[in-house]
């Protein structure tokens, strides 16, 4: 007996003893959280000669400029920082980045050499890891091309920031308005997506509308009245030269839009007074006719992989969505809310549709899966219209106008979360606007 | 009839008296209990009274002596603050010089041709490493006495000279072309050495942290032979008893002789100071950068803490992840972990006398309700 409680007392205090150092990790679930731009610092670029000196501190300004934009990053301004970064090879005062809640850190250098050749170089600091993120990257181009690099940085730091490709070095193309309301002059113009290094690649002596970038950014398929009839025509970017794509007697053609690997192109194509979608294969001309109702088929969009359509048709009644086979077949509706949608536009992604919805006299840009659940709508105004995704899926381009005679139409942008909705700077009014792919 | 009705009546409580009386509903007797006992004689019994072989008592063991030196008051807290982790005082810590100079970085590969490239240059990370004057001998040799610990050993100044944190002489050269730095003062680091000398090293014997394990129990003296055998009981569980004391006590001396005292541990913590730490956190998990795909991914982090609160950040670590890819993963894991500096930079309002409950904590980051619906 004795025995017995001397040996479940020893047990006692192996056991136990021990026990007090070692305890089980505390567990916790941290479920909520906060969105709210993430700060960081960027401090002019050091210039390694100069003549370097004013572009270091414009391609800089730029590179925070782009990440500020997109309303996920808040720039530290020049004025709170405490280090300054006089070389680009020198190490990192992590602690006088920290002391101003700096998390991100962006370092760069500017050369430009008597040819004109600019060297842009860049590297990324997580300031709370106290390590470099990703390694250091250079680009070279002419000087004129400063913007395109400082845009490149930008991306470069987005993606490595946020996990995702970024959209900065992409331009777009819209329909540039002026003049008042009943007698507005359109014509096509392209610009960075910013709104710098505007062209115009149409006159106004007709009537454009919705222009749509090739996959890979050089051509351009839009709808003009010159002949008096809408008809499709395909535009070369670089030497602005173009031709007509669908010419049949007694036809409309409008409403085009490029396949995922640029071959093909969807369109609407009015005959006897009924409006069915058609695909041309651009190289041999020919056309298949993809739809055969007595409805108005037209907005057509393929998904990334080519391999399906969604478009707006009022065969319901009202026009709503439908999702089909690339090749033709039953349409399947995917929109079910109150009110009517129409022009849909597939994310790059693959995983939303975004559309323009009419409801209660109000006018929205929403998304919603490809299977029509989760409707969410980013914004209401008496008129928004005609999205258009940034090249990483992230940002939707759109129109809006405003009410009254004197109303004017301006591009806007805003993020698939509906935060950050802001004016897009353009020279004069703007509609229609469809984003490129990145650049080269 | 009424014969038969009181014989049977009789019978009857004759029955029940005696089931009663008798014993029928008494419990069984316990039984015996048989307590050992051993005869012995008159002449043994005086004996044991005259003392003529006293067995070893316990008085008899050898206690280890007291130390002459008194202990430091760290080394042994107050009973009243038992529950307070002990303040050990650490050797001041010396920061490791800076390099003067750092290190160049390589060239950046020349600029390719390309409008624009993507191509890139992969740029060397500069060297942290200050530089050295010559090898350091890694031989161990005794160190000089010195109240402070630093990476290089330093000899006790000169009387005249002052002790500061920084050694500088002051220069005395002339100015050829270069800046003169204003009047400076000869001061020298203070006294150091590369080791801290423990009362084990030297030549004293030890004081505390060492004690000597106590002797067995003696055998007991052998009782001589009775005249009369009562009974032939061996001693043998009484020898099992001893060894398991001896065991007990033996192990009780080891953990004392351990330096480190045990750290508090309190209870598990309340759900308010749960709460409270998934707030604190929760503050500094920012989401917004995070891409959709980062937004569907869950990870489990885990974090040592140090007894102020505050997180090592050295041991932040993803322990697993769920619902995303390698890129994703990633994103959502700097988003912890940066939540879990930024706000633990001040430390975690975490209660102190409950350390051992929150020294190693795993935080699972759940963007569910975060992600865009």
């Amino acid at each position: 007996m004795i025995r017995r409680f001397l040996t479940l007392l020893a047990a006692t205090a192996v056991f136990a003893l021990p026990g007090l150092t070692n305890a089980a990790p505390l567990r916790i679930e941290i479920t909520e959280g906060v969105i709210e731009p993430l700060p960081f610092a960027a401090p002019d670029f050091v210039a390694e000669n100069s003549s370097a000196r004013q572009l270091a501190q414009d391609i800089a300004q730029l590179v925070a400029d782009d990440l500020s934009g997109t309303g996920l990053f808040r720039e530290i301004p020049d004025s709170a920082h405490i280090s300054t970064i006089t070389s680009f090879s020198s190490p990192v005062q992590y602690a006088d980045w920290k002391a101003i809640n700096a998390q991100a850190l962006v370092s760069g250098a500017v050369s430009l050499q008597p040819g004109g050749r600019l060297t842009v170089k860049f590297r990324l600091y997580d300031v709370f890891a106290g390590a470099e993120l990703g390694s250091g990257l250079q680009f070279t181009g002419t000087q004129e091309g400063w913007r395109r690099m400082a845009h490149k940085v930008a991306d470069a730091v987005y993606s490595r920031i946020t996990g995702e490709s970024g959209y900065f070095d992409s331009r777009v193309v819209y329909v540039s308005e002026t003049g008042p309301k009943n007698e507005r002059k359109k014509r096509l113009a392209i610009m960075d997506y910013d709104g710098a290094n505007l062209q115009f690649l149409t006159d106004s002596r007709s009537i454009v509308l919705a222009p749509r970038f090739s996959p890979t950014g050089d051509r351009i398929l839009y709808t003009s009245y010159e002949t008096g009839f809408p008809r499709i025509y395909v535009l070369d970017v670089a030497s602005v030269r173009r031709r007509v794509l669908e010419e049949q007697p007694g036809t409309m053609s409008f409403a085009p839009r490029f396949s995922p690997d640029g071959q093909t192109v969807l369109y609407s194509l009015t005959k006897g007074g009924n409006t069915d979608l058609y695909k041309m294969n651009i190289a041999n001309g020919r056309s298949q006719r993809l739809t055969s109702a007595p409805s108005i088929e037209t907005a057509p969009s393929y998904s990334p992989d080519g391999s399906r359509i969604v478009f707006e048709s009022d065969r319901s009644g009202t026009q709503q969505l439908y999702i089909m086979d690339a090749n033709g077949g039953e349409p399947k509706r995917i929109s079910f809310g109150k009110g009517q949608y129409g022009t849909p536009v597939w994310s790059p992604r693959g995983d939303l549709i975004a559309f323009t919805k009419q409801s209660k006299g109000r006018f929205h840009i929403g998304v919603m899966r490809i299977d029509g659940s989760e409707e969410r709508l980013l914004t209401a105004s008496f008129l928004d219209e005609g999205p258009t995704w940034s090249p990483n899926g992230r940002v939707i381009m759109f129109t809006r106008e405003t009410q009254g005679a004197g109303g004017s139409a301006s591009l806007y942008s805003v993020d698939i979360t509906g935060r950050n909705l802001k004016r897009v700077r353009t020279q004069g009014g703007g509609s229609d606007p469809a984003w490129s792919p990145l650049q080269e | 009839m009424q014969t038969g009705t009181i014989i049977s009546g009789v019978a009857h409580v004759s029955l029940i008296g005696w089931a009663l009386l008798g014993g029928v509903f008494k419990p069984a007797p316990e039984p015996f209990e048989v307590t050992e006992v051993v005869a012995i004689s008159e002449a043994e019994f005086e004996s044991l009274l005259a003392g003529t072989e006293p067995p070893e008592t316990v008085s008899d063991l050898i206690v280890p002596e007291l130390p002459d030196v008194t202990p430091p008051e760290a080394d042994t807290p107050a009973s009243s603050q038992a529950d307070q982790p002990p303040v050990l005082e650490q050797p001041e810590e010396t920061k490791p010089p800076r390099p003067e100079a750092r290190p160049d970085r390589p060239e950046i590969t020349p600029p390719t041709p390309a409008e624009v490239s993507d191509d890139v240059a992969v740029l060397a990370p500069p060297s942290d490493e200050p530089e050295t004057d010559g090898p350091v001998s890694l031989t161990p040799s005794r160190p000089q006495e010195a109240p402070r610990v630093a990476p290089e050993a330093i000899a006790p100044p000169e009387p005249e000279d002052k002790v500061a944190d920084v050694a500088q002489d002051v220069d005395t050269s002339d100015a050829t072309g270069e800046e003169q730095l204003p009047d400076q003062e000869k001061t020298v680091e203070e006294a150091a050495s590369t080791e801290i000398v423990t009362e084990a090293e030297t030549a004293e014997p030890p004081g505390l942290g060492r004690s000597l394990r106590p002797r067995a129990r003696p055998n007991r003296p052998t009782p001589p032979e009775p005249t009369e055998v009562a009974d032939d009981t061996p001693p043998q569980p009484q020898d099992n008893v001893q060894s398991a004391v001896d065991d007990l006590l033996a192990g009780l001396s080891n953990d004392t002789a351990n330096p480190t005292p045990p750290r508090p541990s309190g209870p598990p913590l309340t759900s308010g100071e749960k709460d409270a730490l998934r707030v604190a956190v929760q503050k500094c998990w920012n989401t917004g950068s995070l891409s959709t795909e980062a937004l569907k991914t869950t990870v489990v982090v885990g974090v040592s803490m140090n007894e102020d609160g505050t997180p090592d950040t050295g041991t932040i670590r993803m322990i697993s992840s769920s619902g995303g890819t390698g890129g994703s993963v990633q994103q959502a894991f700097q988003a912890a972990r940066r939540a879990i500096i930024r706000c633990g930079a001040r430390g975690f309002a975490l209660p102190s006398e409950k350390y051992e409950q929150w020294r190693d904590i795993e935080m699972t980051f759940n963007p569910e309700k975060m992600r865009i619906k």
